[in-house]
């Protein structure tokens, strides 16, 4: 090869490998962007197109579209162009459009996962790594933010005393779903001890009606419905996963064990057969048309029941995880979709406008009134039928496990709680031999980051 | 050196009309594999932005030696070999045997290549919705045989290795089409002359096949197991759409998908680690590299040896 040819190829490599990395983490972490906070967002002069970036939840879904359409009417300027996209992909998509500068308005869920002094070698959660790369709009000062309740602003969208997102509401995930009438018809009272829904369960499964569903392909509601069984072992969440890190708690120890042996009896005995092939969305149809008496899941699935049978009657209880009832009145759950502004956004000013109306309490009302959230502005009520089920246990809220738990680098892929490495959904059947292994899996990842 | 595109200026002609190709090639293939080795010893998280800092094998050693976590990785190592064997031994035979019966002179061979070829022209997406579908437990139209004998399946939602089974038949299924073409384009050059000499010296169907058919597709063979071996060892799509991310079913290609863009834990808040998801894919590479030119230097003798 010649000389010149050689030059030629390096030449053509070198500018290749530049291109490639102009999309990458190439250049040093930007300042946070400060957005404009004292002055009220205007009207734009100019023909805008707002981007805006929501998860898949179909009421939440259904009500933007309502909600966009009043937005559009009211701003003849501005046309929002809405994107939405699966849950377990939406941290993907937006990472990718706010390095794109695709992106004005995105939907992100209330921060969470951050590390603790006592986790060791964890990597930064996602919306950390998106505020100190820069990518998001510091929102301190807004005046739509005092619509809403301060400690939800801070614990769910301030990162080193600044505002990034408006938390829009916190749903429980540790409740379950029961058909009223199938109850009655089988003279069922609502269970308040996990012996009494072990019972129950019996009962119906005698009857021919199977206990339980959850929308298992997704893989996680099988899991994050038994988070109720973990939290009535476990109440205090945020102790429990510092005593998981510093070796006070264990997976296998005797307290932990007695929540393997009720995650079986749930998994393999409560669990409907085929319920590993119910998808997330459809499992709140599926209860709603009675083909089953219970459904555990989180307090947002509950307009997607009353939208697929609206005269269906149904209630929503604590998992009773325990034999002591007491145990059994707490809410585990997290803060929910929030609202972010892109800090890069060339129309900055239309969507801080698009966060103000939305922010309105009239137009907030109607929002947790269609997506059955906890309300975080503290002028809305709890109107809806979730509210008023959730309502005589709300002082006892606590935010779960999955949002404290960051596990340690080097931890085996069983170290977490889960019921669904029980079978029919995993390989165990054994309580004890299971909770070893995830004790040895978490065990190794502690040792490693020692 | 002389080309006949002359002399002078049009010597160069031949260069110039490549360089686009070269150009692409650099842009879309080499250039951002080079970015991967590179990122494969740092921290990168893939926002924009964000801060990155040179850390050596850090990765390489986290991936490969590093608690029970690179046990569970070298699993998915192994996993991927095994699904590699099977998916290659299966298509490669399925697609041979199917390629044979619709290359003979019968009535609908058209129809059958037609059907046979059309899982490859459907999208992943597709491919897995229908298979989502057709294995629904509560009442699909598998569950629903399976329940004449009296038994039932979980299927794709069941124990990991019976998922695991059903990613290897719908990942045959997906692209046994173009195994089957390739050998049906190998079959039709040979001639029918050699055919019907060997009838007529008393060869039977086992020696026409063994004699005549399988040294003469040897390009064909060739081309079927590089490509089958090097897209098993690749393959990740399938079990995104089919089985998410599941203990005891991980290849490696999705284990990197999954590490990159924080889908791992099964919370909506984790890292992205693109830096790690990077090691991870230089691992892969390495062992589809060892593979494949292992397989490469097997075939390409065997195929001097046959046909010289």
């Amino acid at each position: 090869m010649s000389k010149k040819m050689f030059s030629l190829l390096s030449l053509l490599v070198v500018f290749a490998t530049l291109l490639a990395a102009c999309g990458a983490p190439a250049t040093p972490a930007a300042a946070p962007v400060e957005g404009n906070a004292t002055e009220a967002p205007a009207q734009p002069a100019e023909k805008v197109t707002l981007r805006v970036l929501v998860h898949q939840n179909p009421p939440m879904v259904t009500f933007m579209e309502q909600f966009n359409a009043k937005f559009q009417e009211a701003h003849p300027n501005i046309t929002v162009d809405m994107s939405v996209v699966n849950a377990n992909d939406l941290s993907t998509v937006s990472q990718t459009r706010l390095s794109a500068n695709d992106i004005d308005v995105l939907d992100i869920f209330g921060f969470s996962n951050g590390a603790q002094p006592y986790m060791k070698q964890v990597d930064s959660p996602n919306w950390q790594q998106l505020i100190e790369a820069g990518l998001l709009m510091d929102l301190t000062g807004q005046e739509f933010l005092k619509n809403y309740d301060p400690a939800a602003i801070t614990d769910a969208g301030s990162y080193n005393g600044k505002t990034y997102a408006v938390n829009l509401g916190r749903v429980i995930y540790s409740g379950i779903y029961y058909n009223k009438q199938l109850f009655t018809d089988n003279n069922i009272k609502v269970p308040t001890t996990w012996s009494e829904l072990v019972a129950a369960c019996e009962t119906l499964k005698a009857a021919n009606v199977p206990c339980m569903t959850a929308g298992g392909k997704d893989g996680w509601p099988i899991f994050v419905g038994a988070y109720g069984l973990l939290g009535s072992i476990y109440p205090d969440q945020a102790t429990l996963v510092e005593g998981l890190w510093t070796g006070s708690i264990k997976w296998n120890d005797a307290k932990s064990l007695d929540m393997w042996t009720k995650m079986q009896v749930y998994a393999r005995d409560m669990m409907e057969e085929g319920a590993s092939g119910v998808a997330g969305d459809a499992a709140p149809g599926r209860f709603a048309s009675g083909a089953v008496a219970m459904f555990p899941g989180g307090s947002w699935y509950a307009p997607a029941i009353e939208a697929a049978q609206p005269a269906f009657d149904w209630g929503y209880i604590p998992f009773p995880g325990s034999d002591n009832a007491a145990d059994n009145q707490y809410w585990f759950g997290k803060y929910d979709q929030g609202w972010a502004i892109a800090a890069n956004t060339p129309n900055a000013e239309a969507a801080k406008l698009y966060l103000a109306e939305f922010s309105d309490p009239a137009s907030y009302q109607t929002f947790v009134d269609a997506v059955g959230f906890i309300p975080t502005q503290p002028t809305a009520k709890l109107n809806t039928k979730i509210g008023a089920e959730i309502a005589p246990f709300l002082a006892n809220f606590h935010v779960g496990y999955e949002q404290y738990w960051i596990g340690p680098k080097g931890a085996g892929q069983f170290a977490n709680p889960w019921a669904s490495y029980f079978k029919p959904f995993g390989t165990d059947d054994d309580p004890q031999v299971l909770a070893d292994k995830v004790q040895s899996d978490l065990q190794a990842g502690l040792d490693a980051v020692k | 050196m002389s080309y006949h595109f002359g002399r002078g200026w049009s010597k160069w002609l031949p260069y110039l009309l490549l360089l686009p190709g070269v150009f692409f090639y650099f842009l879309i293939a080499l250039g951002p594999s080079i970015a991967t080795a590179v990122y494969s010893f740092t921290d990168a998280t893939g926002i924009k932005g964000a801060p990155m800092h040179w850390i050596g094998f850090d990765n390489y050693r986290e991936f490969l030696l590093m608690g029970r976590a690179s046990v569970d990785n070298l699993e998915a190592l192994k996993r991927t070999l095994l699904f590699c064997v099977a998916v290659t031994t299966v298509q490669f035979a399925l697609g041979l045997f199917i390629a044979l019966i619709v290359n003979q002179n019968l009535k609908g061979t058209n129809f059958f290549r037609t059907l046979y070829f059309m899982p490859v022209i459907l999208g992943v997406v597709i491919q897995g919705l229908m298979w989502s579908l057709f294995l629904y437990p509560l009442g699909g139209p598998a569950a629903k045989m399976l329940a004449l004998f009296g038994m039932r399946s979980e299927f794709l939602g069941g124990p990991p290795e019976q998922a695991f089974f059903w990613v290897i038949a719908i990942q045959i299924w997906a692209n046994m089409g173009t195994t089957m073409m390739i050998f049906l384009a190998g079959l039709q050059t040979i001639p029918d002359e050699l055919f019907e000499a060997a009838r007529i010296d008393g060869a039977n169907t086992w020696q026409v096949f063994s004699d005549i058919t399988w040294p003469l597709l040897t390009p064909s063979v060739n081309t079927n197991l590089l490509l089958n071996i090097i897209g098993s060892l690749q393959a990740w799509q399938l079990f995104l759409v089919l089985v998410g991310y599941r203990n005891g079913t991980q290849v490696l290609g999705y284990l990197i998908y999954a590490t990159g863009f924080g889908q791992t834990s099964g919370s909506v808040s984790s890292s992205f680690r693109q830096g790690y998801a990077a090691a991870a894919s230089i691992v892969l590479f390495l062992l589809v590299l060892v593979i494949g030119m292992a397989v490469q230097t097997f075939l390409q003798r065997r195929e001097e040896r046959i046909l010289g």
